[in-house]
C-alpha cells in the first residue's frame, strides 16, 4: 500500500518537474502555458490520488470516505479550472498580439509584441 | 542615482529588521507556557469555559463574536467605510468622463464562461458552508463573505461587468453593505430590549423561536452577526473590484 502511495507522489513529482523545465525553457509564451498547463494539472491529481491511498492505508471507516469525497472534488474542480486558466492566459496572450515563434531557422527573436491596442 | 538611493534606503530598513528580530531575548519562546499570553487567567478562561458558556466548540470564533463583539462590528463597519470610501473618491458619472478600456463588440470567451457557469454555484454554496460552519470549524463571515464576493467578480472577470451588475447591481451592493451592519447592530440592540447590555446575546433565547437556554441563544446570535459580516463584506468586496476595474465608471471595464 506505501508503496503505491509513494509511486504515485513520485510519479507526480516528476510531471510536476517535467512541467517547471518546460516552463522554464521552452522558447515561447504558447508552448510556456502549454507546459505548465499540462503538467499542473495531471501531476497534482496524481499526488491528490496519492493522498487517498495513503488515507485508506488503515482500512476504510466513516472519516476516510468524508476525506476521500473531499480530495475527489478537489482533484474534480482543479482537472476544471487549470486547463481554463491555462486558456485564459494564452487567450489574453493572443488577443494582446504576442507572436508564437515558429522555427525556420532565421530568426532568433524571442516574444515579439505588437501593440495592437483596439 | 535615485536606484542607488532607494537600494541605500533598502539596506538599512533591512539592517533595521534584522537587528529587531535577531533581539530574541524580548519575545517569549515557542510554546512558553509562562509566556505572558498562555499564562493570563483569560486565555485560560476562553479555553476551558467557551463550551459552557455558549455552545461553541470553535472558541476562535467564540472570541471573536462574542466575546469581542465591539471589535469585531467596528471591523465590520470599517470594511464599510473603506467601500464607501473609494465609493466617494473614485466613482464618476456616467455622462462626462472618457472612455476607457473594455470594447463592447468582445464576445465573452466561451470555454472560460462555461467553466464559470459550473463553478459560481459551487463557490457560492462553498461560501454559505464557510459562513453557517464558522462556529465549530474555521470559518465565518468575512472568510465565507469574501468568496460569495469572489464569485461575483469571477462574474465580471468572466463575461464582463455589466453582466454582474445585472446579477448585482450597484445599488442593491450599497444597500447589502448597509443591510449587513444593521443586523450586527440589530443583534445588540435586540439584547437591549430585554435588559441586558449591548452585544449580549445570551439573553435573545426569550426572542429566537424555539432556542431555551442562553447558551445556544448566543450559538445561534454569533451565526446571526456572521451573516451581517457576510452581507457587508460580499458586497464591499464586489463594489471596490467594480470602482476599481473601470476607473468609477461601473460600466463596461476590463
Amino acid at each position: 500500500m506505501n508503496l503505491l502511495v509513494v509511486t504515485l507522489i513520485v510519479l507526480g513529482l516528476i510531471f510536476f518537474f517535467g512541467g517547471v523545465v518546460g516552463l522554464l525553457r521552452f522558447p515561447d509564451f504558447y508552448t510556456r502555458m502549454h507546459a505548465a498547463g499540462k503538467a499542473d494539472t495531471l501531476s497534482t491529481i496524481l499526488i491528490l490520488g496519492g493522498f487517498i491511498v495513503y488515507n485508506f492505508a488503515e482500512g476504510g471507516d466513516a472519516a476516510s470516505w468524508n476525506v476521500l469525497v473531499k480530495i475527489a472534488f478537489i482533484a474534480l474542480f482543479i482537472m476544471l479550472t487549470s486547463p481554463t486558466s491555462t486558456h485564459a492566459l494564452m487567450q489574453a496572450g493572443f488577443e494582446s498580439g504576442i507572436e508564437p515563434e515558429i522555427d525556420d531557422d532565421e530568426s532568433e527573436s524571442t516574444q515579439e509584441k505588437k501593440g495592437r491596442d483596439s | 542615482m535615485m536606484k542607488k538611493l532607494a537600494g541605500i534606503v533598502v539596506f538599512m530598513v533591512g539592517l533595521l529588521l534584522f537587528y529587531g528580530v535577531s533581539n530574541v531575548d524580548d519575545f517569549p519562546g515557542w510554546g512558553d507556557p509562562d509566556s505572558p499570553a498562555n499564562a493570563s487567567p483569560l486565555s485560560q478562561y476562553f479555553i476551558t469555559d467557551t463550551i459552557k458558556d455558549s455552545e461553541v466548540p470553535n472558541m476562535v470564533t467564540a472570541v471573536l463574536a462574542d466575546y469581542r463583539g465591539y471589535d469585531t462590528m467596528f471591523e465590520t463597519v470599517v470594511i464599510f467605510i473603506a467601500g464607501i470610501a473609494i465609493f466617494a473618491v473614485v466613482r464618476v458619472s456616467r455622462n462626462n468622463s472618457p472612455v476607457c478600456g473594455g470594447n463592447k463588440d468582445d464576445e465573452p470567451d466561451l470555454i472560460i464562461t462555461t467553466t464559470c457557469r459550473l463553478l459560481v454555484p459551487v463557490i457560492q454554496i462553498f461560501a454559505l458552508y464557510v459562513l453557517a460552519h464558522g462556529h465549530s470549524s474555521p470559518g465565518g463571515g468575512f472568510q465565507g463573505g469574501v468568496i460569495m464576493g469572489a464569485s461575483f467578480i469571477l462574474v465580471a472577470v468572466a463575461w464582463d461587468l455589466d453582466t454582474a451588475l445585472g446579477r448585482f447591481s450597484e445599488k442593491a451592493a450599497i444597500a447589502c453593505a448597509g443591510l449587513g451592519i444593521i443586523i450586527y447592530a440589530g443583534f445588540g440592540l435586540a439584547s437591549m430590549f430585554y435588559g441586558e447590555e449591548f452585544l449580549n446575546y445570551g439573553i435573545t433565547h426569550k426572542l429566537l423561536p424555539g432556542v431555551e437556554s442562553p447558551e445556544m441563544a448566543r450559538y445561534y446570535g454569533m451565526l446571526g452577526v456572521e451573516v451581517g459580516v457576510m452581507f457587508t463584506v460580499t458586497s464591499v468586496m464586489f463594489l471596490i473590484y467594480g470602482l476599481l476595474s473601470t476607473r468609477g465608471r461601473m460600466s463596461g471595464g476590463l
